[in-house]
């Protein structure tokens, strides 16, 4: 096959800016569609009273006026934030010992991260029912393990006072989504330099000083990457305390996505829910913009 | 939101209007068969779906079921009438009636209900809670009442007449101590406490057994602090501080009850018609009697629940005629004793020996309640009794087994009656 001589110089010059437009036109749909008419959509129903059965009316502010003096959702956020301190910290607490326990150059890491990352593919729905009959007194696998075990005389039944009951939720999340923060850490591990490692034990840095002064820090996007998507997903949690506890005992495990639902679907009142919705939205957008504002300051400049 | 529907409506109806025409046109034919589609929750859909099939196998017209999951009904059907995309009807929770009535959201049915030769003999509380400013909305399809059940042979062991069902609030508390005395395990009653839906079923008809009541007449005031509440809710703690109540009724939501009646282990369990079928059927060896829901001093009632069938506003005369033969399709003999067969109770009260005849009699410990039975006519269900973070819960729960009855009666009254403040039609 011969190449024809008078065939033109590759192009060099930019691609015409209406072809970059047009590659992204698919996605701007999507968002369009799925994102930024749904969110308006919420912001117009947010300003009426909005029944689901019957006529709408437009109340201005009247919404976001309830919900200043909503107690029972200020409790709702306030058992959010309880729940997010105490999984993120159950979660690191797990994963990061996981995570170095994993790294390391055997065969058999392998086989152990694909274990504890498994639970990571079950849907939270379909883990929290999972766990639902786990806790069954009567018929439960824990309930019969702990008693055939002579630990228990009579079969637990945690979900019947507020802290046995957040205590199971927090063993549950822990179980499922430890693997991720894991896998995240260890990314962060992985990028640590062996050189510097080396260089530190030459200079006879023990092992719990060069985690702290070399790892740590430089692992720290990883550990600040884990947090952000832990606390947004905390700050977000819902399955798990609707199918387990089911906001019980005495309503003191309604997360603020709970009592969203519970507005919109219990209540009926679509209009107050959107209003929920926006304001989860912007404490959620302040808090991740707190901790992206930690992250973009690189190691080196602190 | 109204000029959409008018649209869509009109639009329909332009599209009737040429599919006749073009229909006369081509094939001539003197009348187009109808379809009927109903929307039923699923643990309904079964039956439905069986006298679906017997009609249309002698029938032009046809009646389409379509299944929906019960707790997605009301938001499901509610955004569809919003959309102008509803069935032409469906089978609701009787439960609902009031708040699709009150939305102007049903079909008025109360020509053709009156004019109905048994219109007489229709389960009274399925018609009452269908009834809204004086008009009727629905028609009962699939009825059950609350019952209790006890453990015959238990009686018996401990020192009970097996023959004679506690006819009050006191001495089934009596009996608990004594039946839980048994040991081994053994417990005096069993009442599923964590499901809004199972507590409305099965506790109020106490407080309705005393001559009390929960809500007002009209459903838009809460009458919560009444004697009969307090007595009622006393002689539960009572129970509970003495180990009498299964341990598990606490957190139970529904699935664990039959299982522990079946096991042997339970003396009373609060229940429902249709445990009569399903003993009978699945755990024959269990020897178990039937009654009302006694009152704390005596007195009893149950509470109706099931279904009743209504038609979305706005529906054509055409499809409408199809829904009123299918009605009185049901409603004959034959197919109210195939619903007994099925589901353990027929809508019509005057068939006690063609729907009963072959059948256990303690089916007609129920039948001869649901005549009596009540239901809370109420316009904001979901939000006051049913939710597990409702009102409701909340108080028996915490009434019950923590044992703050003032406190809880009085903190169920303010929050019912802000929520009635809120959800009463203007």
């Amino acid at each position: 096959m011969t190449v024809p001589l008078d065939q033109p110089a590759p192009q060099t010059r930019e691609p015409h800016q209406w072809l970059g437009a047009f590659f992204i036109v698919p996605s701007l749909i999507m968002i369009g569609v799925f994102f930024i008419v749904p969110l308006l959509m919420t912001v117009w129903m947010s300003l009426h009273d909005w029944p689901l059965l019957g006529r709408s009316s437009f109340i201005g502010l009247g919404n976001f006026v309830e919900i200043m003096g909503d107690s029972q959702l200020w409790n709702s956020v306030g058992f959010t934030m309880l729940y997010t301190v105490l999984v993120t910290l159950a979660l690191f607490a797990v994963a990061f010992p996981l995570a170095l326990l994993v790294d390391r150059p055997l065969r058999a890491a392998g086989f152990f991260r694909t274990k504890y990352f498994m639970p990571v593919v079950i849907g939270f729905g379909a883990a929290s029912t999972l766990w639902l009959w786990l806790l069954n007194p009567d018929s439960g696998v824990f309930a019969q393990l702990l008693r055939s075990l002579h630990l228990v005389s009579a079969a637990p039944r945690p979900i019947e006072s507020f802290w046995p009951a957040l205590g199971v939720i927090i063993l549950m999340v822990v179980w499922k989504s430890a693997g991720f923060t894991m896998v995240i850490l260890l990314t962060g591990l992985q990028s640590v330099p062996g050189e510097i490692i080396e260089a530190a034990k030459i200079d006879g840095a023990n092992a719990w000083s060069r985690f702290r002064n070399i790892t740590l820090p430089l692992m720290r996007n990883s550990v600040l990457l884990a947090l952000v998507l832990n606390v947004t997903s905390s700050m977000l949690a819902f399955d798990q305390f609707f199918v387990i506890t089911q906001g019980g005992p005495q309503n003191s495990t309604i997360t603020a996505v709970f009592q969203i639902y519970l507005a919109s679907f219990s209540s009926y009142r679509l209009g107050y829910g959107s209003a929920l919705s926006l304001v989860l939205l912007v404490v959620l957008v302040a808090i991740s913009s707190i901790q992206l504002a930690f992250l973009r300051t690189r190691p080196e400049e602190s | 939101m109204v000029n959409r529907d008018r649209e869509g409506t009109m639009m329909k109806n332009w599209m009737l209007l040429t599919t006749a025409i073009a229909t006369a046109g081509l094939m001539s034919m003197p009348a187009q068969a109808e379809d009927l589609n109903l929307w039923v929750r699923t643990s309904s859909a079964g039956v439905l779906e069986k006298l679906a099939d017997l009609y249309n196998a002698s029938h032009d017209d046809k009646v389409v079921i379509t299944g929906i999951t019960a707790e997605q009904m009301v938001p499901k059907l509610g955004a569809s009438i919003a959309a102008g995309a509803a069935p032409d009807g469906a089978v609701l929770d009787l439960i609902y009636l009031p708040t699709f009535a009150a939305t102007d959201s049903l079909e008025d049915l109360t020509d053709f209900i009156d004019g109905l030769p048994y219109a007489a003999a229709l389960s009274p509380s399925h018609i009452r809670l269908a009834t809204f400013d004086g008009k009727k909305y629905g028609v009962p399809a699939l009825p059950d009442a609350s019952i209790i059940a006890y453990n015959k042979d238990l009686f018996a062991k401990a020192g009970l007449d097996p023959e004679k069902a506690p006819t009050s609030l006191a001495e089934i508390a009596e009996d608990a101590k004594k039946i839980t005395a048994l040991g081994n395990d053994t417990y005096g009653l069993f009442f599923v406490a964590s499901s809004g839906s199972w507590l409305v079923y099965d506790f109020t008809p106490h407080i309705w057994a005393a001559g009390a009541d929960i809500l007002s007449e009209d459903g838009r005031t809460a009458t919560i602090d009444t004697p009969a509440m307090r007595a009622t809710l006393a002689a539960y703690n009572d129970m509970w501080k003495a180990g009498a109540i299964h341990p598990t009724s606490r957190s139970g939501v529904g699935n664990d009850a039959v299982a522990a009646f079946a096991s042997g282990k339970v003396g009373v369990l609060m229940t429902g018609s249709y445990i009569v079928n399903l003993m009978t059927s699945q755990y024959p060896d269990v020897n178990f009697g039937v009654a009302a829901i006694p009152g704390p001093d005596g007195g009893a009632s149950s509470f109706a629940g099931g279904d009743t069938l209504s038609l979305m506003k706005g529906i054509s005369p055409e499809k409408k005629a199809v829904a009123e033969s299918f009605i009185d399709f049901y409603m004959q003999p034959e197919q109210q004793v195939l619903i007994t067969k099925e589901s353990g109770m027929p809508p019509r009260t005057d068939l006690a020996k063609e729907a009963y005849g072959a059948f256990d009699p303690r089916n007609l410990v129920a039948y001869d309640i649901l005549a009596k039975a009540k239901t809370p006519y109420t316009y904001a269900s979901d939000e006051l009794f049913v939710a597990r973070t409702g009102p409701w819960v909340n108080l028996l729960q915490s009434a019950i087994f923590d044992g703050n009855i003032d406190e809880a009666i009085a903190k169920a009254q303010a929050d019912f009656t802000r929520i009635l403040n809120r959800t009463n039609p203007k």
